[in-house]
């Protein structure tokens, strides 16, 4: 693998510049029951498609990012800071960042 | 063979003999010969022995794209000897054959292969007895593979120099199609790098009478920028990034736009004995004779399927070569204008016929021409020709590896008997023959093309996008009133009939149409599965003359037509390379801390931990750690990580990632701190300290300073705490001094009051120490009264000369990184990552105390730790010694009784010269976690038996930590 | 915090290699700075003709963190200044940090290690060991690259068409070097002091 990534700060880099930090999930507003941790901690949907995902510029700016990324071909729709990402599309839920 | 005269474009340069060897004996040869060129024109027909059965190989292609020209060239093994310029002296000696390239005594294996060598037949074979494999692979190893590596590490020396390359618009392929694609795209202001695998620009029509043609183009692009790289192959793609291999240079090319311009590879028949040394590509021969005045046979018969077969039958008559018999499958080749020309000189040419077994005892000395069916059989009693050059021309097969590397896809067209690229990537274009335009003009034209579509829109390149898009069009009309040429598809397989002789389907891997049968009778018989289980295509010429070959045959075998047998993916690399090449220069990223040259000085004994290199002892752990208990020692801990957290709301974001609190501290005070994920599990642990209202000071492990730096700013990110985060691991110097004297030693050279009740046990204090800004740490992880000392790591070396001067006649000595595990094992202070692992928790690593699940706050783990406080540890952390005095190796296990089940292991283990005891740190069950049970060590042979100790070995009160 | 900030003497993280090379040192803002490795004349004219590396870690560095809004309103006169992310800056050369209400400046000069790379082949010698896209068309003088250098996090800064200036950590110092001076005694390059680059035509600090 060897793609490319924008950073919203720096610009376009190769992807040895980034960390990974795997698809967003949400944590939990208050004390969850423990189907719903265990499910927060152990469990990722793992999509075969558009994700969206956490990547780091550890090499450069340092800073955290949002990425739109397709896992099937590393096609990266977008990438943005979280307070410029575009919102989560998906019915009903109440996801945040994580 | 021997050398034509002067021939008009020939690479040689006569007046400049030179001399090299090739096994030991010496070998003439001029300028600007190849290896493979010089020892063809010193009579050296067998270049190599075939990969399984040891078969004598020759030159075929003349350009370096199979595995016959393999030789292996000082330490290089796997040097294509057509590709490669020899040079006076060079030591060249042949690959794969014991003990001669004349005689190999493997070529047994050839004889009497039908019986030891089919297709799987080391799968089958050498399974059985599973324990005997280690005998057999020793064997195999010998006996298959090709050249041989140096061992030593003094053999392996030479130098790649790495470049990276951004460009607008890379061109891969420097034949007609390339150049003007490059230059078209130069001319519109694009940043251009064309590269090219031969030794010169200008790709076939260099040896097709074209030379000057190409030349001269390749001159307009170099005035137009055009960044030329020739004798450089694009070894891969890579999401982008092409990586180009020229020499000594690895070129790592990043281009917004490609264009392939990689070209076709003329294919070979299939047909008995094929591999005869003699039985060459009519562009290979041709080649030979243009660029090294070479004569590749004095009496030559020409098989073919379409024009270009009889134009090379024609040049090659025009060199003086006697052309005995010209077989062109097409049943209407008489009326080709070629064939009327080569009639007219007294060229007997066969329409509809094709060469059925070849022959000759170690070269070829006649070859048999029949009319053939379409699958290849003969109609009639083969015609037998005398003749020393079979030069075979069975179609074209675009060289489209790059292109199927880049998502591209190829199909196989009917229409027009054979491979074309089909769906081509973004920003992905191809020219020339690689897309079927054979015709010189039509090539050109394509290239123009794709120069301008790759140009368009390049950051450096104008846009004028209106009169371009009239010129494309322009362009593409003149390129559609070019028609391909007509040809008659090679069959996958031409044979006579009679019984013997190996017909060959890859040279490179020694599969023959056999091998292909066998392996879909055994239900191989898809082209994917077919490969793997055959090999086929997966030799050094990655399927240039096989892949085609093979999917004809598999189709014909299965009948399945070609179309939706498909091709294989060629990998990268498309050529050869050396892994030095692909390694990269050997420096490793290594931190050093500011006091590195300090500890060379003092002759420590410096290792690896973690990306940093440490002092690990200057030669006596035990005496270093003795002093620290008897007078003081001075330990660098720079490599510890050092966040400054600082802003209105800093508090708040380590209270919701600390399971303590943390923003009821006050200025100037410690507290120490495990981190946790929201499984409850320990990452990592340090110290905070609070510097002012609004910034704190952070220490995490030596190894966890970036993650522990990542895991703060990815919460930051995500919760927009007004906080900020930086990381002063690299610029600040730390070391502990430690040790019932160190208050002495200090009390010399700061400039404040250190006494023990100014400067308490977990205070924090900024001052001058020998007149250098510091702030003090007053810590004991080694477990006596100590001070974590840390400084600009510009001025670190003024500070620890002036500790260790100061503290001389009080006995300070440095100590390395050995003594403070022994020194922090004594006190059971952990080692995250070494004593816990990713199921810890804080209860589990008894360290319960860190955790207030009491505090209002939410933190991270929080709800883990809950459920984990209402349930019994399966494993708990507890300290042992070991009466007889024995060390148990780190990672030994823990058994329930002597003989019994493993129920935990050892983490720690050290003899502490202080407690004159062997000591260490075990996970064990939670009934065996009280003082005084007994536990039972297995560590390889030994059995060892141990007590538990729950509190600290030593100074479990913490008296000393607190003096 | 000004344990953050080098005092008297201050040791560059590059002074073993330095030392090594024969460099001869002078005190620069109470900073030991390599001024030439023994032939000054030969260093100006490798700066001029390939390319000429220097040590020039004592260059100020401070980082401005603060509220997006307010960010920009504390970039002072004088120094150079780069927006790193909307919550900080980079803020070069300048002596003292700028002082304005919802900001805060960190020194972070220890931090990173800082070579200049000066000469024509600048921009080639970097080619070997870093992977961003400095071409003129994409980089012009006075952008900042934050990016990867020799597999490390690190700055580049094109301060003239010949003249770059790499910032990288400075525990990394040793090994760049090691890096650098491979790389570039390959295209005939060499260590250069202080002197060699003040004969440029820029200069060495605001």
């Amino acid at each position: 693998m060897s793609f490319l990534l924008r950073c919203p700060n720096c610009g376009v880099r190769e992807l040895t510049d980034f960390g990974f930090g795997g698809e967003t999930s949400s944590r939990p507003s208050a004390r969850p029951q423990s189907r719903e941790l265990a499910s927060y901690n152990y469990f990722r949907r793992n999509v075969a498609g558009r994700q969206r995902e956490w990547w780091v510029h550890r090499s450069g700016c340092q800073a955290w990012f949002l990425a739109e990324r397709d896992t099937r071909t590393n096609e990266v729709i977008w990438t943005a800071l979280p307070a410029d990402a575009p919102p989560v599309r998906s019915a009903g839920s109440q996801e945040g960042h994580r | 063979m021997r050398r034509l005269p002067p021939q008009p474009d020939e690479l040689i340069d006569r007046t400049r003999p030179l001399t090299f060897t090739f096994d030991g004996a010496s070998v003439s040869a001029f300028e600007g010969d190849t290896i493979a060129s010089a020892l063809l024109a010193a009579g050296q027909h067998v270049l190599s022995r075939s990969f399984k059965y040891h078969r004598p190989r020759g030159e075929i292609c003349g350009c370096g794209q199979c595995a016959n020209s393999l030789v292996q060239v000082g330490d290089a093994p796997g040097v294509r000897a057509c590709g490669h310029a020899v040079q006076s002296g060079m030591p060249v000696v042949h690959q794969n054959a014991w003990p001669s390239l004349r005689f190999d005594a493997m070529s047994v294996t050839d004889r009497i292969g039908g019986l030891l060598t089919p297709v799987g037949f080391y799968y089958k074979t050498f399974i059985r007895p599973r324990r005997l494999w280690p005998l057999y692979e020793q064997a195999l190893r010998k006996a298959a593979g090709l050249g041989r590596l140096p061992r030593s590490r003094a053999e392996r020396q030479w130098r790649t120099e790495y470049r990276r390359r951004h460009c607008d618009v890379l061109v891969i392929g420097g034949g007609i199609a390339g150049l003007s694609a490059a230059l078209a795209a130069a001319e519109r202001g694009a940043d251009v790098v064309l590269c090219d695998e031969g030794p010169q620009l200008g790709g076939s029509l260099l040896w097709e009478g074209g030379a000057a043609r190409v030349r001269q183009l390749a001159a307009r692009a170099e005035q137009a920028g055009v960044e030329l790289l020739s004798g450089a192959s694009a070894l891969g793609y890579f999401d982008g990034l092409v990586a180009i291999w020229q020499g000594d240079v690895l070129h790592q090319v990043r281009a917004r736009t490609h264009i392939a311009a990689t070209g076709a590879i003329e294919q070979p028949f299939v047909f008995p004995e094929n591999d005869l040394p003699g039985v060459m590509l009519a562009s290979g021969a041709r080649r030979l004779a243009e660029l090294y005045a070479l004569a590749p046979g004095e009496r030559a018969v020409v098989a073919c399927i379409s024009d270009s077969g009889l134009n090379s039958a024609l040049a090659l008559k025009a060199k003086g070569i006697q052309i005995a018999a010209v077989a062109d499958l097409r049943t209407d080749a008489l009326r080709r204008p070629a064939a009327i020309a080569l009639a007219s000189a007294g060229v007997e040419v066969l329409p509809g016929a094709a060469v059925v077994r070849a022959a000759g005892k170690g070269h070829l000395e006649e070859v048999m021409l029949a009319a053939v069916t379409p699958d290849g059989r003969a109609r009639e009693a083969a015609q037998r020709i005398e003749c020393d050059l079979l030069a075979t021309s069975a179609g074209m097969m675009p060289s489209g590896s790059l292109l199927l590397q880049a998502g591209g896809q190829a199909r196989y067209e009917p229409a027009l008997h054979r491979f074309m690229p089909t769906v081509l990537p973004d920003g992905v274009h191809a020219a020339g023959s690689i897309c079927g335009y054979e015709d010189v003009d039509a090539a050109e034209l394509s290239g123009q093309i794709a120069g301008l579509q790759a140009s368009a829109g390049s950051a450096s390149a104008g846009t004028g996008t209106g009169t371009e898009s009239l010129e494309l069009r322009a362009l593409r009309e003149r390129l559609e009133s070019h028609s391909a040429e007509p040809l008659t598809p090679a069959p996958a397989y031409t044979r006579d009939g009679r019984r013997g002789g190996k017909a060959f389907v890859d040279l490179d891997e020694d599969v023959t149409v056999k091998d292909m049968a066998l392996a879909v009778k055994e239900g191989y018989d898809v082209i994917e599965l077919a490969k793997r289980y055959t090999t086929v295509t997966m030799g050094p010429s990655q399927g240039r003359f096989s892949a085609q070959g093979s999917a004809r045959l598999l189709g014909e075998l299965t009948a399945v037509p070609l179309e939706e047998v498909g091709l294989t993916t060629a990998r990268p690399p498309w050529v050869s390379v050396p892994l030095g090449v692909l390694a990269g220069r050997p420096f490793e990223p290594a931190k050093r801390s500011a006091l590195h040259a300090e500890h060379r000085r003092l002759g420590a004994s410096i290792r690896w931990a973690g990306d940093w290199r440490r002092a690990y002892d200057y030669g006596d752990p035990d005496g270093e750690a003795l002093a620290v208990h008897t007078r003081a020692g001075l330990i660098d801990v720079s490599t510890l990580g050092k966040l400054i957290v600082r802003g209105p709301e800093a508090g708040e974001l380590l209270d919701r990632l600390y399971p303590n609190v943390i923003s009821t501290l006050q200025p100037g005070r410690i507290r120490y701190g495990v981190l946790l994920s929201d499984s409850g599990r320990i990452t990592d642990d340090g110290t905070v300290c609070r510097l002012d209202e609004e910034t704190f000071y952070v220490t995490t492990t030596s190894t966890g300073a970036t993650a522990v730096e990542q895991w703060f700013s990815w919460w930051l990110a995500d919760w927009r705490l007004q906080a900020h985060i930086t990381d002063v691991t690299q610029g600040v110097a730390a070391m502990n001094l430690a040790g019932p004297n160190a208050r002495m030693v200090l009390a010399k050279i700061a400039d404040f009051d250190v006494g023990p009740e100014s400067f308490r046990y977990l205070d924090a204090r900024q001052g001058q120490v020998a007149g250098i800004e510091c702030l003090l740490l007053r810590i004991g992880f080694v477990g006596e009264l100590g001070y974590e000392i840390h400084c600009p790591g510009p001025n670190a070396g003024q500070l620890w000369a002036a500790l260790l001067q100061a503290g001389a006649d009080l006995g300070v000595r440095p100590f390395g990184l050995e003594p403070q595990r022994i020194l922090r094992l004594q006190k059971q202070h952990i080692l995250v990552g070494q004593d816990t692992d990713s199921e810890s928790t804080p209860y589990s690593a008894s360290m319960q105390w860190v955790v207030k699940l009491d505090k209002s706050h939410d933190f991270i783990g929080r709800w883990a730790l809950e459920d984990a406080a209402q349930r019994e540890p399966q494993s708990m952390l507890v300290g042992f010694t070991v009466p007889s005095g024995e060390v148990p190796t780190e990672g030994a296990v823990v058994l329930a009784e002597p003989g019994g089940a493993v129920v935990g292991q050892v983490t720690s283990a050290r003899r502490s010269a202080q407690l004159e005891q062997s000591i260490g740190m075990a996970w064990v069950p939670p009934g065996a976690a009280f003082d005084g049970a007994r536990i039972t060590i297995s560590d390889g042979q030994r059995t060892l038996e141990a007590l538990i100790t729950t509190k600290p070995f030593y100074d479990p009160d913490g008296a000393a930590l607190r003096s | 915090m000004r344990f953050l900030t080098a005092g008297a003497g201050a040791r560059s993280p590059l002074a073993a290699p330095l030392r090594e090379a024969g460099a001869t040192l002078q005190t620069l803002d109470g900073w030991q700075v390599a001024t030439h490795f023994g032939d000054p004349a030969l260093e100006r004219r490798i700066c001029g003709e390939s390319v000429g590396w220097a040590d020039v870690s004592h260059r100020r560095k401070h980082e401005i963190q603060g509220d997006p809004a307010h960010l920009e309103g504390a970039r002072p006169e004088r120094g150079l200044w780069f927006r790193l992310t909307p919550e900080r800056a980079l803020l070069l050369d300048a002596m003292t940090p700028p002082e304005a209400t919802g900001v805060h400046a960190i020194d972070i000069t220890i931090q990173l290690a800082a070579l200049s790379l000066a000469g024509p082949l600048a921009r080639d010698l970097l080619a070997r060991f870093c992977a961003l896209d400095l071409r003129p068309e994409t980089s012009p003088p006075g952008t900042l690259m934050p990016g990867s250098v020799a597999r490390t996090p690190g700055y580049v800064l094109c301060e003239t068409r010949d003249r770059y200036l790499v910032l990288f950590g400075a525990a990394y110092g040793e090994y760049i070097w090691t890096v650098v001076s491979d790389a570039g005694a390959h295209l005939g390059g060499r260590p250069v002091g202080l002197d060699a680059l003040r004969a440029g035509e820029l200069p060495v600090s605001a």
